[in-house]
């Protein structure tokens, strides 16, 4: 949908909620230079969240869709667990149908959007949890990136069954002790970024969301190279402060420690010499519009 | 032989069934359902705007097919139901999306497909408008409107109607709701006076309320 | 307990962005379904299932096909892949399993695309999770469920015990009896399916091999002519392509809250979908020569009841005993789903003896219209083969002989 398509019928628009006047006089669809730091000063696409409080999957929510670039024409889909708790305040489609089946949706999905839109972008995501992703849905997972299916594919890693209280995951540091480990986990943690990269992925990230920045350049640069050239992966570290002990004031230092040196979620990214080129030359390219969009401002 | 099952305003049964697993058929273009029994589209015309201006709170619920400006034909549709509104006249509270809202949802100002009866008992409405709402989400607040509430239900529908509401039309379009909005007026000018209670629309800024009733 | 529609309405209704006479795929033109159903000149065509398959999808004006093999369905499967190679289709490619297929078939519904697969089996049974979300999520998307037998033991046989499973997923489910049902009802099947007050996935059965790996004569329209294409604005929940409002839309949501009014909702939608079901009678109609049912003599006392390939059986069964004498009328199923409650009743009225002939072990469909007709003591739920058995015509025989109280030689068996 256009940026102007995203209107309220003048005729009715004042008995319309103040969350949906402000969406629309404020948000920022059709901004392609839009990232996380409108959070504050435009309308957020997130309405609320049923998340406890301090949850670090509320404020990768916020962060990630602050930074897609094209939220006008995006479609999510997501699966059953934490995650579809918070879709439904969010101001863009999306689609939640079973469990761990989330990129077999999103592989007709995207197929259906570019046979319908030929001549348009129109970005698929999917936003899913770690059991979703790594466990019952790994097949589908994996086989999308064997397909070179063009969506980017988001991890929220909490290392664990959240929503269902707490249940030992693929993703779950060994020997971590949980509901279904009672005498610890016997595996180490699937290294799917390396799968992923393995698997056919151009572009993949594992970062914490403990840094806006890398997360909006992370969305930006998996969305772009997903466009180009076909799937790409970013796993974020969403710790369950409920789930391991924490307080709510405790998500960040949680997340920094684990990405200090050493750290299981120090940030990595994979990919080719052709992608990291194309990149750069995109990078420039938006880096050359905002240039000149600031210019022109001022 | 069996009784002919009617659409009527409830409270109908603590899970009411939907009408059309009762043997309610949907009109056929032309046509239009008064409780359940298929009539001529004029019929229809008469005996709703007979029943908006009976009733104290007459109220229309647009929804986001013509609360959003996403064509040309959805700002006509909407300035129309701004007509009927005026012409009745009758409130207007907007079905702005289909999200779960319980509890957070103020029934003063809004309305829910998954808890509809909320507002209908908060603002002690008695007959109501459905139009611009997708039609999956519209059957599931009629029948739970028809489940908890005395409220008559009437849908204006751009597809093939609803027999879950007491009343439906089918095939609405700008031009229809004009005529509904005309039906009225003629009524009015033949002395059917409006029974409904005095009220002032609110009005809604990005802030909140900025006046009218609540 | 349906009341019996009648046919106010012998026309399928379109949408109102249809252009008849627009370019279809590759040389096709855009036809009025009406016209292509009923007027249109058809010409034979000497077919086997797979192929019948093939040509409806032709003229289907399909968006995607997702594929994945498995015995009986994979060549007309993989015939769809011809299609999709030709340019007759816009999407086609083969998933990893039934259940992913399925998911990638809503995928593509959610994003406003027509599609259609196929399954059978133990693939119908993987996938089956799905089947009640397409139809929650009110996905019309076609599944030719091609039956087989049911694992274990493996059997790639005809068996249509898996129709028992599909019947309460909230889907459209009609059982061809030939080939020619098999076209016929593909094509027809989107128009019902698609119709803004239905829009429900449909399960069309046919028997594998009897149908699929046989060759039968089908009437096919001879102009080059394809169906409209579907129009996604018309659909009763909001197609997932940030191109309709509201765009603050999760489908589908989580309604289930802990308070009576949200278990309502989702008691309320369930009943929607059920609704929808019934909604589709008078589509339905149109597109199946005005009735769910099909019905032979129904003056007669004994009756034979059944869908699918077990009716073929049972008309040539009543061939050989009227030789001997003995009248027997028949009904013939066509959709399962909706059932037709009434139309059964009535055609059932005067029996008083009823044989319902199946290929499953459970005997569904006898308890199906066990449960819908009084005095259903009349129903004889036989005779039953299954695990890939024929039936042959002297069986059916030999049941109502036996049921008549006359006395009947065995069939031996032939395991």
């Amino acid at each position: 949908m256009s940026k102007e398509k995203i209107a309220l019928c003048e005729d009715l628009a004042d008995v319309m909620p103040p969350e949906y006047q402000e969406l629309v006089a404020t948000a920022t669809f059709g901004n392609q230079d839009r990232g996380w730091k409108d959070i504050g000063s435009s309308k957020e696409l997130i309405e609320q969240h049923s998340l406890c409080a301090g949850c670090p999957e509320s404020i990768a929510f916020r962060f990630i869709m602050s930074s897609i670039p094209n939220p006008e024409d995006s479609v999510f889909v997501g699966s059953t667990g934490c995650t579809s708790l918070v879709f439904p305040q969010v101001g863009i489609h999306n689609i939640h149908s079973l469990f761990g089946n989330q990129n077999a949706i999103a592989s007709g999905l995207q197929r259906a959007l570019a046979v319908r839109f030929p001549d348009r972008v129109k970005d698929v995501y999917v936003l899913a949890g770690d059991g979703a992703t790594v466990d019952i849905g790994l097949d589908m997972t994996m086989q999308s990136w064997f397909r070179q299916e063009k969506f980017t594919t988001i991890c929220f890693d909490n290392e664990l069954y959240a929503n269902t209280g707490g249940q030992e995951s693929g993703l779950m540091q060994k020997g971590f002790v949980a509901k279904m480990a009672p005498v610890g986990k016997k595996f180490e943690k699937v290294k799917l970024p390396e799968i992923a990269f393995e698997s056919g992925c151009h572009y993949v990230a594992i970062l914490t969301v403990s840094k806006p920045n890398r997360v909006e350049q992370a969305i930006r640069r998996a969305t772009y190279v997903a466009r180009e050239f076909g799937p790409t992966y970013i796993q974020l570290y969403t710790p369950c402060i409920l789930e391991i002990g924490k307080q709510s004031m405790e998500g960040l230092d949680e997340m920094k420690d684990s990405e200090s040196i050493g750290g299981r979620f120090v940030m990595r990214e994979l990919m080719t010499d052709e992608v990291k080129a194309f990149i750069k030359e995109k990078e420039a390219e938006d880096k050359a519009r905002r240039k000149q969009a600031k210019a022109v401002t001022a | 032989m069996e009784e002919q099952y009617q659409v009527l305003p409830g409270p109908e049964a603590f899970l009411p069934p939907a009408a059309a697993s009762q043997g309610i058929v949907l009109p056929d273009p032309g046509q239009a359902h008064i409780e359940g029994r298929l009539v001529d589209e004029e019929e229809a015309y008469e005996y709703a705007a007979r029943k908006l201006l009976g009733g104290k709170v007459p109220t229309i619920f647009p929804g986001p097919l013509v609360l959003w400006k996403w064509n040309e034909k959805a700002a006509k549709k909407a300035s129309a139901i701004r007509r009927l509104a005026n012409a009745l006249p009758a409130r207007l509270i907007p079905m702005a999306d289909y999200r779960p809202k319980y509890p957070k949802i103020d029934p003063a100002v809004e309305i829910n497909p998954n808890h509809p009866n909320l507002t209908i008992w908060h603002n002690k409405i008695d007959v109501c408008i459905f139009v611009g709402v997708h039609c999956h989400q519209a059957n599931l607040a009629l029948k739970i409107i028809r489940g908890g509430t005395d409220c008559y239900t009437i849908a204006m529908c751009a597809q093939a109607g609803h027999e879950d509401a007491c009343l439906s039309f089918r095939d609405i379009s700008p031009e229809t709701i004009d005529k509904l909005a005309a039906t009225v007026e003629r009524l009015k000018k033949e002395g059917v006076e409006s029974q409904a209670i005095p009220f002032e629309q609110f009005v809604m800024s990005r802030e909140g309320v900025v006046k009218g009733d609540v | 307990m349906n009341k019996k529609v009648d046919g106010q309405n012998s026309r399928i209704l379109l949408s109102e962005k249809v252009k008849v006479g627009s370019k279809g795929p590759v040389n096709l033109t855009v036809a009025d379904p009406n016209e292509m159903f009923f007027e249109a000149k058809r010409k034979p065509a000497f077919l086997t299932g797979s192929e019948v398959i093939k040509e409806a999808i032709r003229r289907a004006n399909l968006d995607m096909s997702v594929a994945y093999p498995i015995t009986p369905q994979s060549e007309a499967a993989a015939l769809i892949g011809e299609l999709f190679s030709e340019g007759y289709l816009k999407e086609y490619f083969r998933g990893e399993s039934e259940f992913a297929v399925m998911g990638q078939c809503a995928g593509a519904a959610f994003g406003g695309a027509r599609v259609f697969t196929t399954t059978a089996g133990p693939g119908t049974l993987r996938a089956m999770e799905n089947f009640p979300m397409w139809a929650g999520s009110r996905l019309p998307i076609q599944v030719c469920v091609t039956c087989r037998g049911i694992n274990s033991p493996l059997s790639i046989q005809p068996d249509t015990l898996e129709l028992y499973y599909m019947l309460e997923t909230g889907a459209l489910v009609w059982h061809a009896e030939t080939a020619q049902d098999l076209y016929d009802w593909i094509l027809g099947g989107f128009m019902v399916a698609e119709q803004p007050d239905v829009h429900l996935p449909l399960a069309l059965a046919c028997d594998g091999f009897f149908v699929t790996h046989t060759k039968d004569n089908v009437m096919i329209q001879e102009d080059e002519i394809c169906l409209p294409e579907y129009d996604p604005y018309r659909s009763p929940v909001p197609c997932m392509d940030m191109e309709v409002p509201p765009i603050r839309m999760m489908r589908d949501p989580f309604v289930m809250k802990s308070n009576y009014i949200s278990y309502m909702t989702h008691a309320s939608w369930q009943q929607e979908v059920r609704a929808a079901i019934d909604r589709s009678r008078k589509h339905t109609k149109v597109i199946m020569g005005g009735s769910l049912i099909e019905t032979e003599n129904l003056d007669r006392e004994i009756l034979l009841v059944s869908s699918g390939t077990a009716v073929s059986q049972g008309r040539e069964a009543i061939r050989l005993l009227e030789e001997e004498g003995i009248k027997v009328g028949l009904v013939k199923i066509k959709s399962l789903r909706p059932f037709p409650f009434e139309e059964l009743r009535e055609a059932t009225a005067n029996a008083k003896t009823i044989f319902v002939p199946e290929f499953n072990v459970a005997g569904w469909l006898a308890r199906e219209i066990k449960a819908c007709i009084p005095d259903n003591q009349r129903v004889i739920a036989g005779p039953h083969v299954a695990g890939g058995m024929t039936m042959p015509s002297e069986v059916i025989v030999m049941e109502i002989k036996k049921g008549l109280g006359m006395k009947v030689e065995a069939l031996s068996g032939r395991g």
